[in-house]
């Protein structure tokens, strides 16, 4: 049984490999290895509690908003504190322009340059694909870069400057946004969408967001999303790399009234309630000690002799015991997306997980637009609390990548424990304490390995579909 | 060695029209702190100098640093600089992928042998015999290693590369480990920041890459062009702080008239970097604008000097209408004897002067 190991990856945030045992020309078994640790949680212990706010964005430099909402959360719950609503709306501006921004990077940068392999010569969408799309020529890439630099003055502008912004607190944020700071956030705004309509969508980003059912959007002609469905459906996308069909999400940009997209465990073809004392973190298969646990008395031990049956520094997370997966796809499913919920019905593929990020970029880009015609720039932007000496939090937001959670605890005025499930950590997670594989690592069974391939394609798409973050997966 | 090509081959090659070309040109000159006259020069260079090829490697590390660089710099910057380096090696960017793009680094190697600039972004962790950071089946301070011996230069992008970073904070469980201790036959420039500016990056890649020599270092090992200032001395909220006006807690009335962020925790005073002149995200704003204190991200230890809310507690005696040298003198004195000697002489001129002085192109370094 001929046995491959793919990687290192490249076009991917931080290391990662995959080992495949391939029978009769398909992936019979996958194990994913996160060869990259740093020890995040052992370095956050003993300090002061509001240096998570610091040290937790640069786990990751490409979601580092993501980690420190998560973390701001997490100590304004350990304070009791709520968090002034104005600065919620900019904290959550600032939050959904750094997600657009990493779903446009993997699109444009990370999955697309993939299909202008040079396997694909002769297909009739490889010559437009490689226009578009070539590693770091491609006109599509170039335009994205250069749409994503300008969107990102409006981090600069509220949070000071990105990555690892410094503004989002507890309470709120540091920046009081004036009246002509909200002008020109929604000028850059407006250009943004210009680029959608005109690159990626080909057609007012509305008609996106409202399609219902799998045919209209395998219909879909124009932008480069046209371009991409067209390949997809030529290479039949969505028949590879199906995940565990049980979709997780925290529930993202929560407002008053409810996140803007819902909370909830997708499951058996309806949405469920979340309870978050059922998420266990399991260790046999990691090279990590200590488990299962809840990551409200998680530990980071690392196994310094690697030993078996350990195979990646990753833990392997479950919900109820059971493998979720997560991710923009599985937010819109959650929330109930008409089209997002028939793919996922379908069987959830490739295709599914990168749909699931275009209508996710339409979507939000309309919020965006309406948070900042909300913002009051009289109100105040902060709430004051107090750190207590001893206590314990939780913070839970949706990046780009899907569920993040910090489990934090505080001793003494000290952070005493700090646990991170990152959405990587779901989708990469290794076996559990019963054998059972994570996400991808099911979702590449059956993929197609040809004879002589040492990468294989299918095998690309299918670990880029998830957008692995792998830095935060082992933090 | 093979013919290698000019920069301006290069660029052509890319589709980057004449146009494009001169306006680079002239935005390099402006980024270096060159007058217009040394316009023409940076041209002449980059017409007629085979392009220096450059190796970027990742180790232990979240890839802040190349992020900064491709989504904030300038698009026309970036895009002729990426386009230059791209052709060799870089992991997070390139086309290829697996084995192919390890051979590919092996070929870069081998073609152009003590001919390239290796650039770092991370570090190797040296626990458990570097087990904590392995690519390609092997840890990385091997592949660093590797990589370093036949390069003409080393730059450790960013505070992981140039300090350890976050990841070197106590009780630094992988062990992370600067470039400069684990490499030290090579000249290194540190371009220290979590992660740097993005112009900063592309100003020194630029500067090396246009005139083939490393720019002039502090006693640091970081380019003085960029890091010889204070962003105390050039905060925009500088006068406040003299006038012994501070915020006193997040969004209050002093927050809100833009007030010193220093009893918030304010690193400014202690840190060498040029956030408060260039600025981040194209020159938009830097965090201090933003409402919250310096970190001091570009300082060695920044992540182990207690709390980042912390005031700078060694910097103790000022009152209302304190002098502003003796205060700043005072807080230099804290940092080093070598960097009051450097904060005296303008970042600009010097560069100035040594390019003055050396016209010709030059491989003293190599």
């Amino acid at each position: 049984m001929p046995r491959l190991v793919v990687g290192p990856f490249n076009r991917v945030e931080g290391d990662l490999e995959v080992t495949l045992d391939v029978e009769e020309g398909r992936v019979a078994r996958a194990r994913v290895n996160s060869p990259l640790f740093r020890g995040f949680e052992i370095m956050l212990l003993g300090k002061d509690p509001r240096d998570a706010l610091t040290l937790t964005p640069r786990i990751c430099g490409i979601c580092s908003i993501s980690q420190s909402a998560a973390a701001a959360r997490a100590l304004a719950d350990a304070q009791g504190l709520t968090p002034a609503p104005e600065g919620e709306r900019v904290a959550q501006l600032i939050h959904g322009i750094e997600n657009v921004c990493d779903h446009l990077t993997h699109f444009y940068l990370f999955f697309m340059a993939d299909f202008a392999r040079p396997a694909y010569v002769g297909r009739t969408w490889h010559a437009a694909v490689e226009d578009r799309f070539l590693a770091t020529q491609g006109s599509g890439a170039r335009a994205a870069v250069a749409a994503r630099a300008q969107l990102m003055h409006i981090l600069g502008l509220l949070a000071g400057k990105w990555p690892h912004t410094l503004a989002l607190q507890p309470g709120g944020v540091t920046r009081a946004p004036g009246p002509r700071d909200k002008v020109r956030i929604a000028l850059t705004l407006r250009q943004f969408r210009g680029f959608l309509e005109r690159e990626l969508f080909g057609a007012p980003l509305e008609s996106f967001a409202e399609l219902t059912d799998p045919a209209a959007l395998m219909a879909w002609e124009t932008g480069d999303a046209g371009l991409f469905l067209h390949a997809a459906a030529d290479l039949d996308l969505d028949a590879v790399g199906r995940g565990p069909g049980r979709y997780l999400s925290y529930g993202a940009y929560p407002q008053a009234g409810g996140p803007a997209f819902a909370a909830g465990l997708w499951a058996e073809g309806r949405r469920g309630a979340l309870d978050l004392s059922e998420v266990v973190e399991h260790t046999a298969h990691s090279w990590m000690q200590g488990g299962p646990r809840h990551p409200a008395d998680g530990l980071t031990e690392p196994d310094e002799d690697m030993a078996a049956p350990g195979y990646s520094w990753c833990k392997a997370p479950r919900m109820a015991g059971q493998v979720v997966e997560t991710g923009a796809f599985a937010r819109q499913v959650v929330d109930g997306h008409p089209l997002a919920v028939a793919l996922a019905r379908a069987g959830g593929g490739v295709t599914s997980r990168v749909a699931g990020r275009l209508i996710e970029i339409a979507r939000t880009q309309v919020l965006l637009e309406t948070w900042c015609a909300g913002i009051d720039p009289d109100a105040p932007f902060m709430a004051r609390g107090m750190m207590p000496s001893d206590g314990e939090g939780v913070g839970l937001v949706e990046a780009a990548r899907g569920a993040l959670g910090h489990w934090l605890r505080i001793e003494g005025g000290r952070i005493a424990g700090y646990q991170i499930v990152a959405p990587t950590t779901w989708n990469f997670s290794p076996r559990d304490g019963d054998g059972v594989p994570g996400a991808l690592e099911a979702a590449l069974e059956g993929a197609p390995v040809g004879a002589d391939e040492d990468t294989p394609l299918s095998v690309q798409h299918i670990v880029r579909s998830f957008d692995p973050c792998m830095v935060c997966t082992v933090h | 060695m093979d013919q290698i090509e000019t920069f301006y081959d290069v660029m052509r090659r890319q589709g980057i029209t004449r146009r494009s070309f001169m306006k680079y040109c002239s935005l390099t000159a402006a980024a270096l702190g060159l007058g217009p006259s040394f316009v023409p020069k940076i041209a002449h260079a980059m017409e007629t100098k085979p392009r220096t090829p450059v190796i970027w490697v990742h180790g232990l590390e979240c890839t802040c640093c190349s992020e900064s660089f491709i989504r904030s710099a300038h698009p026309l910057a970036k895009d002729v600089v990426l386009s230059m380096i791209s052709l060799d090696y870089d992991d997070t960017l390139m086309a290829a992928a697996g084995h192919a793009a390890e051979a590919a680094m092996a070929d870069t190697i081998e073609r152009y042998k003590g001919e390239y600039i290796l650039a770092v972004e991370g570090n190797p962790p040296l626990a458990e015999d570097g087990m904590f950071c392995i690519t390609g089946g092997k840890p990385f301070v091997e592949k660093l290693r590797y990589a370093a011996k036949d390069a003409k230069a080393i730059i450790s992008w960013g505070a992981c590369a140039s300090y350890g970073c976050v990841q070197a904070a106590k009780p630094n469980p992988t062990q992370a480990t600067p470039v400069h201790k684990v490499i030290t036959d090579k000249p290194i420039i540190k371009v220290p920041g979590c992660p740097p500016i993005a112009e900063v990056m592309t100003g020194v890649i630029t500067y090396m890459l246009t005139f083939d020599r490393m720019p002039e270092l502090d006693r640091q090992g970081r380019p003085k062009m960029f890091y010889s200032q204070r962003i105390h001395d050039k905060c925009y909220r500088r006068p406040h702080f003299d006038a012994g006006q501070f915020v006193e807690s997040w969004d209050d009335d002093n927050a809100r008239k833009g007030y010193c962020l220093y009893k918030m925790g304010c690193k400014g005073p202690t840190t060498y970097n040029a956030c408060s002149t260039v600025r981040w995200n194209e020159g938009v704003s830097f965090p201090i604008q933003s409402g919250h204190g310096c970190i001091g991200c570009s300082e060695d230890g920044f992540w182990d000097h207690g709390s980042f809310y912390d005031r700078v507690t060694d910097l103790t005696q000022f009152g209302v209408e304190a002098n502003a040298d003796k205060v700043g003198f005072a807080a230099a004195g804290v940092v080093g004897g070598g960097i009051a000697l450097h904060a005296a002489v303008s970042a600009l001129k010097s560069a100035q002067v040594k390019s003055q002085s050396k016209p010709t192109v030059q491989n003293e370094e190599a």
